[in-house]
């Protein structure tokens, strides 16, 4: 209980001192209110919102647009990550094309994305989805691509069929690489999410953001940008168990 | 003393068998003027011209200093690679690739061992498909399990066991697969010499209840005279045989008296001189 008590405490005493100096700034009026909210009043809006059910609706549809695009990214890296990581034929092909297409900004896919889907959720998972596969994609070649060669020699001994050794070794070889590259992957569906509402008008987090600042709401604002962060970090932990579950076999690091 | 140092209880569970056994006399495996070089052919051979035969069910030492191509020479046997000339029978045809009916113990267990499968787990990978019902696979298993003194880790990662235990787990994976012949590669090089010594009993003890050829690889004399019923030696630069010996120690052997045995200390004045010479 100690160690949990010193554990937390220094980091959240250092979150509400952050807090209680943006509250001070606004008591001592040093930014004008239509611009910073104090605290009390940010929170206060996200808590009214919370009682009268206005922040569910917006705060489900990011989440779903986000894991929507995050979740075909996953798929869609591991299974392009596999093919290059384990068929050297196959990176030769691609990899030209996948390095070009690399730098491109997902935001820049967002136009483009428009003509093809109109200001629709096909859309925006498209978008999400091209921006976030890129760290899925990397770290799943890599995985891949370093299976042990001791550990195919041993499926080939054993005679495991080449189906066989994808599962039974190959995937659960890459897991570690795969599961940290869905992870930063869902920090930038995140990004993408809000960018996408806030260009095409999307209804959620973003776009209510979006709104706010348009129509000087600051409140409502910040608000919106408090729940943002909460729904990171609160997806982040999330993963993190998974993460670990997952990889329980791991030895624990001291 | 830790689990790595249990003897391995016999008879546990069902018995396992060693496939058919050849006609008495028949080698296991004839390699006929093998020779291997890596890289361009004017490269220095890595095996130049060996010829020999495995003998069914005998249990064969090669030794050899480091770096005389006995790895090779297990891969080549193992089908994971080639020769560049020369031939290599198994059973009277040629080895064309990795076959269930022979295995090979790394000697890297770490790396051999899946470290998200349990000890269970790595032994029944070699089964989940050849034994497609669980309640058999694991009866399987179970009996493995015993046989090698895992009972108490049997739910454990590989990461958890000590290097002895890891070895052991690799052994009972081998030994689901029921091959004809194994192929240990310098299995207890990296152990400790107590574990070491507990596991080369162990493995004589499954050798002679399974009667089961075995090509034991090490760069250790001592142990080469030891465990086999021959032992040849290997030269270095290249890779050739330089020496073939009958042990014609009585069995079963034991770590005292075999070893103040006046012919395993002649054998070993022997090897030893062999090997200085190199």
């Amino acid at each position: 209980m100690n160690a949990v008590l010193r554990a937390v405490l220094p980091p959240l005493l250092f979150a509400l001192g952050l807090i209680a100096l943006w509250q001070a700034v606004c008591e001592l009026r040093l930014v004008s209110p239509v611009f910073l909210p104090a605290p009390t009043r940010a929170f206060g809006e996200l808590w009214t919102r919370a009682l009268d059910g206005t922040l569910w609706t917006p705060l489900l549809a990011t989440t779903r647009r986000m894991v929507l695009g995050w979740f075909l990214a996953s798929l869609a890296g591991v299974a392009l990550g596999a093919a290059i990581g384990l068929t050297p034929a196959v990176r030769d092909l691609l990899e030209p094309t996948l390095e070009f297409l690399r730098p491109l900004p997902a935001s820049a896919m967002i136009p483009v994305a428009i003509l093809f889907w109109g200001l629709s959720e096909q859309m925006a998972a498209f978008v999400i989805a091209f921006g976030s596969i890129w760290p899925v994609l990397m770290s799943s070649i890599y995985g891949f691509g370093n299976v042990r060669v001791r550990l195919q020699e041993v499926s080939e001994m054993l005679g495991l069929t080449r189906l066989e050794f994808l599962w039974k070794i190959a995937i659960p070889s890459a897991m570690p690489d795969i599961l940290a590259g869905m992870r930063s992957g869902l920090a930038v569906s995140l990004i993408l999410a809000v960018v996408t509402e806030m260009q095409a008008s999307l209804p959620g987090l973003g776009y209510e953001v979006f709104l706010a600042q348009r129509s000087f709401r600051s409140a409502e604002l910040f608000a919106g940008l408090i729940m943002l962060g909460l729904l990171g970090v609160v997806i982040n932990h999330g993963l993190e168990l998974a993460e670990r579950r997952i990889l329980r076999w791991r030895p624990k690091r001291a | 003393m830790s689990l790595a140092d249990r003897q391995i209880s016999t008879p546990a569970g069902p018995p396992i068998p060693a496939g058919d056994r050849m006609p008495a006399g028949a080698p296991a495996l004839s390699i006929r003027d093998v020779s291997v070089t890596f890289g361009a052919a004017t490269n220095r051979p890595v095996l130049k011209d060996i010829t020999f035969d495995v003998r069914e069910g005998e249990f064969l030492s090669i030794v050899g200093p480091s770096g005389c191509g006995k790895t090779t020479l297990l891969r080549l046997f193992a089908g994971l690679m080639a020769p560049t000339s020369g031939s290599i029978q198994f059973d009277g045809k040629p080895v064309a690739g990795p076959s269930r009916q022979r295995a090979i113990v790394f000697q890297d267990y770490t790396n051999a061992l899946l470290p998200w499968r349990t000890v269970a787990g790595n032994i029944a990978l070699s089964l989940e498909r050849h034994v497609p019902s669980r309640a058999a696979r694991d009866a399987q298993v179970a009996a493995l399990i015993a046989k090698m003194g895992l009972e108490r880790a049997a739910q454990q990662f590989p990461t958890q066991l000590s290097g002895g235990m890891q070895q052991r787990v690799q052994i009972a994976r081998c030994l689901a697969q029921q091959p004809r012949i194994m192929l240990m590669d310098e299995p207890f090089g990296a152990l400790d010499a107590i574990t070491r010594q507990t596991l080369q009993d162990d493995l004589l003890k499954l050798a002679a209840e399974t009667r089961m050829t075995t090509v034991f690889i090490t760069h250790d004399l001592e142990e080469a005279i030891y465990l086999g019923d021959r032992v040849y030696v290997l030269g270095a630069n290249p890779g050739r045989i330089i020496e073939t010996i009958e042990v014609g120690l009585p069995k079963p052997r034991n770590q005292l008296t075999t070893r103040e045995d006046p012919k395993f200390l002649a054998h070993r004045h022997h090897l030893f001189g062999l090997m200085q010479g190199h």
